[in-house]
């Protein structure tokens, strides 16, 4: 069967790091072909030279046998290539409908927004997705954003439909809606290239292709590998997927929350009541999709957002008006969820931002001055020790990976003896390795005595580490699991705020 | 032949002799095009350049007078240094400056008997106090109600030269013997000491260097300083840390403040010996600019004003031997700052040659 689309030897370049290395594989018609690798392991930069927004140093691309030139996405378009990003490109203002007509080249100086709507709701039709058209897209739920995004492509007549991460924000529904959804178009000979690093999705494709350092290791059937072999293929040495956890041992509570209530920053009620207990040696996951109250929970916990109402307790002391520097003095880590934004000074160096936060601790200082040579000799400790890679601890932060810059933050905020670690999606766009290693870090906290309070948005990482999994929804705290008791679809359902299944495909073939 | 191609990357660790040379490469840029301003202007290029040198580094007197003219320039450029570290925009050293005099002033009438020992650190204090706190109250207000500070910085420089002006009017400070609007003389004991007998090179020129050097290693070698580079960086990761920015913030304009206001004792007890409105000829706004060139180092503050006082005194030697007018000198003033701004990418960035393909 001729491959839908082909690449030849495909490299690519930035400055003089190669992004992608002679890489060489194929789509056939009617698969689900997923790209997986680390970040950084160039799967979008492969998609974004497939779909003409970079061009590639060398090699060559082939649809349906024919070598082509991929100019410009515009190009890519008219060859039926179609790709949905992963920030989403819509105008939040405009309707569904003139979301997808817009900037497409049916479109004239006129819209014919009366044809063009017949056209997208027979697409609706066809995928049994429901969407209100008349609908502005900020009023959509995130699923349904990206729903339009696929109908925009679709709208163009694409055969090839690129989805670059697409349920990174998605509910385990949603991301099950999604998948229905691709099935019924390939079943129809659509082709999909799915870029993804959840093991999970990649296992519901067809063939695999696995990137890493931008060279590919292979492409498989997904029906002949594993978990375990995809892994290994995709960091380089085999991993141990399910970390070994001891038995929890629990010991007193550390920090009791009561009724807990504060605001957003657009003064809206964002904690609704929150009430939660987190034991030594326990780890509490938080599942939820991002904006339900994660943010303002951590940042009332760690005393920079007033709390409304409610207690907070640490090891039985009220903390709930105490000063940042008070809460953090106490024996409180915190690994906020923006790593550069929130955590670290990025124009400082590796050096002072060890040292942020105990900038005044008489260890850092002689004589009334901070004591650079004694902050060094701390700093060299803490990289030789977290493995962070830098050049030297006068390096730029800025200049750090993400997970170095995760990294530097764990050393620093466990430089002290922390009883209480708060980490809000620590794991959000690292590498699986880094990954990995966090959740060492944090089981080594808790094998130490330590409570852990836990946000993750990826329920996999919530059941691997956590001892209790709790569901926050619009501020309030929708039920507590035990992890073994947890329910995935229950887990998900509460993640939307119902009892019912509002996500699901309207019709099942 | 493969020559590869040239590559430009941000520096990972910025490095000094870039610096430096960025610094002579923009000065080189600017003399040439001060040059073509010049001739266009119908002046003798060499002539002009050669009078500015002469007026301000030709000879000993004329850099005597030129360290007098860069007294105030150090101050208030390490006035908006500190203040910038926090990134807050101090517009306000002019009005610092007058605060910082009027205080010192005010004191000195209640020592007008007092020897020097005791009337000189007291008016060197009051004038610390009293820019501190016209500083300090934009510093509130950015802390306490966000007000802008650009904002409330200029429009609090004039608030303090009209309550001057009142003052000096129809209020108690105005010399009865002068048709001027000024003070009558302060008490000789309230005279800074003169550094070198026979000039005018003032005490003020010592606090000067002074300031720039304790600011460098506050800025640099102390909590506090970390903390108010921390603020100006990310206020947010700062937050979350523990520091307290809208303290942070007021400090950091008390300080700033103060400095300015010592470069208005100067003014005062060092080369005028009254409080007049006219002791600055804008030495807060050019103290913006110096700040700029210096490229935020307290002690690059020290050599940006040294130039700059020069051509204070160059422009106006130029004016009496070519008739080209000081006016000229703001000008040039503005084009070293523009070549100096943009140079300074060449420490941020660096060119790298890369091997091409094969």
């Amino acid at each position: 069967m001729e491959p839908l689309l082909r690449t030849q030897a495909l490299t690519k370049k930035f400055h003089q790091v190669v992004a992608i290395d002679s890489v060489s594989f194929d789509v056939r018609p009617g698969e689900i072909h997923c790209l997986l690798g680390e970040n950084g392991a160039g799967k979008s930069t492969l998609a974004e030279c497939i779909y003409g927004f970079y061009q590639p140093e060398q090699g060559e691309i082939f649809v349906e046998g024919k070598p082509v030139q991929m100019s410009s996405p515009a190009e890519a378009i008219g060859r039926g290539i179609g790709m949905v990003h992963q920030h989403f490109v819509l105008v939040p203002t405009l309707s569904v409908l003139e979301n997808i007509v817009v900037g497409t080249n049916t479109s004239g100086i006129l819209l014919d927004l009366g044809r063009a709507e017949k056209e997208v709701k027979r697409l609706c039709e066809r995928y049994c997705v429901e969407l209100d058209l008349t609908t502005k897209v900020w009023q959509l739920p995130v699923g349904q954003q990206q729903w339009v995004e696929i109908l925009k492509v679709l709208y163009v007549g694409a055969r090839l439909l690129i989805l670059d991460e697409p349920t990174a924000v998605l509910t385990p529904q949603e991301s099950r809606a999604l998948f229905e959804i691709l099935r019924m178009m390939t079943r129809e000979n659509m082709s999909v290239i799915l870029i993804s690093h959840k093991l999970n999705e990649v296992l519901q494709s067809d063939r695999v292709t696995i990137l890493r350092k931008g060279k590919k290791v292979a492409t498989v059937k997904t029906d002949e590998t594993t978990r375990e072999e995809l892994t290994a293929m995709m960091i380089g040495r085999e991993v141990e997927i399910n970390l070994t956890k001891d038995d929890p041992v629990m010991g007193p509570e550390i920090l009791v929350i009561k009724n807990l209530r504060a605001r957003n920053d657009r003064g809206q009620a964002a904690l609704r009541g929150i009430d939660l207990v987190v034991r030594g040696g326990e780890i509490v996951g938080i599942a939820g999709v991002a904006g339900n109250g994660q943010k303002e929970l951590f940042e009332t916990l760690i005393g920079v957002r007033k709390a409304r109402a409610g207690q907070i307790s640490l090891l039985g002391e009220d903390i709930t008006r105490r000063s940042p520097k008070y809460i953090q003095e106490k024996g409180v880590a915190f690994i906020p969820e923006d790593r550069f934004a929130e955590g670290l000074v990025p124009d400082f160096s590796v050096e002072e931002n060890l040292i942020l936060g105990s900038q005044r601790a008489a260890r850092f200082k002689s004589r009334g001055f901070i004591d650079f040579v004694r902050v060094a000799d701390f700093a060299n400790k803490c990289i030789a020790d977290y493995e962070i890679a830098t050049p030297s601890g006068k390096t730029i932060t800025r200049t750090l990976s993400g997970g170095n810059a995760q990294k530097l933050i764990v050393a620093r905020e466990f430089a002290q003896a922390a009883k209480l670690t708060l980490a809000n999606q620590p794991s959000r766009g690292l590498d699986v390795g880094v990954i990995e290693y966090m959740h060492q870090v944090l089981l080594e906290k808790r094998r130490e005595g330590g409570a852990i309070l836990l946000a993750s948005e990826d329920l996999d990482e919530l059941y691997n580490i956590a001892d209790t999994i709790v569901v926050i929804y619009k501020g309030q705290i929708m039920g507590a699991f035990p992890v073994a008791e947890a329910d995935i679809q229950q887990i998900g359902l509460l993640m939307v705020g119902s009892g019912t299944d509002e996500f699901g495909v309207a019709c099942r073939i | 032949m493969n020559l590869g191609s040239l590559k430009i990357e941000p520096r990972l660790e910025p490095k000094f002799s870039w610096q430096l040379l960025s610094a002579l490469l923009a000065l080189a840029m600017s003399m040439i095009v001060c040059a073509l301003m010049l001739s266009a202007a119908g002046a003798d290029v060499g002539k002009a350049f050669y009078q500015i040198y002469k007026g301000a580094f030709g000879g000993w007197n004329a850099t005597v007078k030129t360290l007098v003219m860069s007294t105030p320039l150090i101050l208030t450029g390490v006035a908006v240094t500190v203040a910038f570290q926090a990134k807050i925009w101090n517009i306000g050293a002019e009005g610092q400056l007058f605060a910082g005099a009027m205080m010192a002033y005010w004191a000195s009438t209640f020592l007008s008997n007092s020897p020097s020992g005791v009337v000189i650190p007291v008016v060197i204090m009051a004038a610390f106090i009293g820019g501190a706190l016209y500083g300090g109250l934009a510093g509130y207000l950015k802390a306490r109600f966000a007000v802008n500070e650009v904002l409330s910085t200029v429009m609090l420089n004039y608030v303090i030269r009209y309550v001057l002006s009142y003052l000096l009017v129809g209020g108690s400070w105005r010399d009865p013997s002068s048709f001027y609007q000024q003070t009558p003389k302060v008490a000789e004991a309230a005279h800074y000491p003169l550094l070198l007998a026979g000039t005018r090179l003032h005490l003020g020129f010592m606090v000067a260097v002074l300031a720039a050097v304790t600011v460098y290693f506050f800025i640099t070698r102390t909590s506090l300083g970390y903390e108010i580079r921390a603020i100006g960086f990310n206020p947010t990761a700062s937050r979350f840390k523990g520091i307290h920015v809208g303290r942070t913030v007021v400090i950091v304009m008390l300080i700033s403040g103060g400095i300015a206001g010592l470069a208005g004792a100067g003014e005062v007890f060092g080369l005028h010996f009254r409080l007049k409105p006219d002791i600055s000829t804008g030495f807060g706004f050019t103290g913006i600019i110096i700040a700029m060139l210096a490229g935020l180092h307290p002690i690059g503050v020290i050599a940006a004003a040294i130039l700059f006082g020069g051509l204070v005194n160059g422009g106006i030697r130029m004016q009496i031997f070519t008739g080209v007018p000081t006016a000229m000198i703001s000008a040039i003033e503005g084009i070293i700052l523009l070549f100096f701004l943009t140079s300074a990418v060449l420490t941020r960035y660096e060119i790298k040659r890369v091997k091409a393909d094969g």
